[in-house]
């Protein structure tokens, strides 16, 4: 509302003229034009030397007004958000509200930063899940395509049947091979986000932790000596990436 | 409202998340469903035993039928936003066409065509009743007020 009634110079005949001439010498001085039509009365002038905290400029530089640059996108945009740097004709106060600003804000726990920006655990599950299923399947999808194409299937077998036993061996392998890395990637993935959040942090330690506790958990069935042996194994493998990840 | 869905991955990384959450929704809710379950139909004294035993054969199973589908139809539908180069209810619909047809391919391409419209009916009903609560719970857009007369004097003398 204070944007329109500065626009439309005061329906309501509140506002006196002065203010009409000050904000159109603070429209001239914030311009890129100013340097051939700056005002030059002395009453305005001394106007917006007054009104001069108002104008855009850097917060650093001190410089009186006609040097001051034009705030650029950048400007406005790159650094923390100040009201009174837009345009002053605006009008805009202290009293600019946002909605909703941080609705999806980014992951901020310390080094968990990874190859997609994550908006927390929920995406860092459904992002790690999705990457292992898929490519587990590819895996095994890959592996049943051999076993289909190797099988025997007695003398002078026809292409069809051959192409059968290969689409049978994709998809007993594949769903196989993605469902139990998919379900161990769920495991990894929660007890990892769960470390991060109590520790507060992430790093390889909780890599090798969250490992051994997603190995242990999806042996766990079998017994005890299984469950540590597939903790061991995820462990290692936590522990290769880790060294992999490091290197590169 | 801001420019865009910013809560969503651009598409071509949009469809690991979409698998993921598929898999992870199938897989976490079929534990949940199946050991209910198997609990229910073992005896007594056997019923934890029972429930994890139906857990591990039928949850990852579950997961994985939910997996694929969500993931195929997060392709379809990035697939189709690229050729289209729009965002409205049909890429939803044509997706779930795509993807109910692709699932069904196995059984003949009469099963598949029916698959397929089945999937398309179902997400056009989905797209349909989003749309409707859409309209139903947006705030209405209020009147702009305009000044009473015209403005006194133009802003640059």
């Amino acid at each position: 509302m204070s944007f329109l009634s500065g626009l439309f110079g005061g329906s309501g005949s509140s506002q006196p003229v002065e203010k009409e001439v000050s904000a159109s010498s603070e429209l001239f001085n914030s311009t890129t034009f100013r340097s051939n039509a700056i005002p030059s009365d002395p009453s305005s002038s001394s106007s917006s030397s007054s009104s001069s905290s108002a104008l855009p400029q850097p917060p650093t530089s001190q410089a009186p007004a006609p040097v001051t640059p034009a705030p650029t996108a950048l400007d406005t945009f790159g650094t923390a958000f100040d009201p009174a740097r837009l345009h002053p004709l605006a009008g805009l106060g202290e009293n600019l509200d946002f909605l909703a600003l941080d609705e999806d804000k980014l992951n901020e726990i310390e080094g968990s930063a990874s190859v997609l920006p994550s908006r927390g655990w929920t995406d860092d599950l459904c992002v790690g899940t999705g990457t292992t299923y898929l490519s587990g399947l590819v895996v095994g999808g890959m592996w049943g395509a051999k076993e289909g194409l190797s099988r025997p299937l007695g003398n002078n077998p026809s292409m069809k049947l051959r192409i059968n036993s290969i689409l049978n061996g994709c998809t007993r392998r594949g769903s196989f091979t993605g469902n139990s890395l998919g379900v161990l990637a769920i495991f990894y993935n929660i007890a990892n986000s769960s470390l991060d959040s109590i520790r507060g942090r992430h790093d390889t330690y909780n890599v090798l932790g969250a490992a051994a506790l997603s190995g242990a958990i999806f042996k766990s069935t079998a017994g005890v000596r299984p469950a540590l042996v597939g903790a061991s194994i995820m462990t290692a493998a936590a522990g290769a990436w880790s060294a992999f990840k490091n290197t590169v | 409202m801001s420019h865009g869905d910013h809560s969503r991955d651009p598409c071509p990384y949009v469809i690991l998340n979409d698998f993921g959450g598929a898999f992870a929704m199938g897989a976490i809710g079929g534990g949940i469903w199946h050991g209910i379950k198997g609990a229910r139909n073992s005896p007594r004294g056997e019923r934890f035993v029972g429930s994890m035993s139906a857990i591990k054969a039928r949850a990852p199973v579950l997961g994985g039928n939910f997996g694929v589908w969500g993931g195929l139809f997060s392709t379809y539908d990035c697939a189709v936003k690229g050729y289209r180069q729009k965002e409205d209810p049909w890429n939803a619909m044509i997706a779930g066409f795509l993807t109910g047809g692709s699932l069904a391919l196995r059984a003949g391409p009469r099963s598949a065509f029916g698959s397929a419209v089945g999937c398309g009916i179902l997400l056009g009903v989905f797209e349909g009743v989003g749309v409707l609560m859409n309209r139903m719970f947006a705030q209405p857009i209020p009147q702009m007020q305009l000044p009473e007369q015209a403005p006194a004097a133009p802003a640059v003398a």
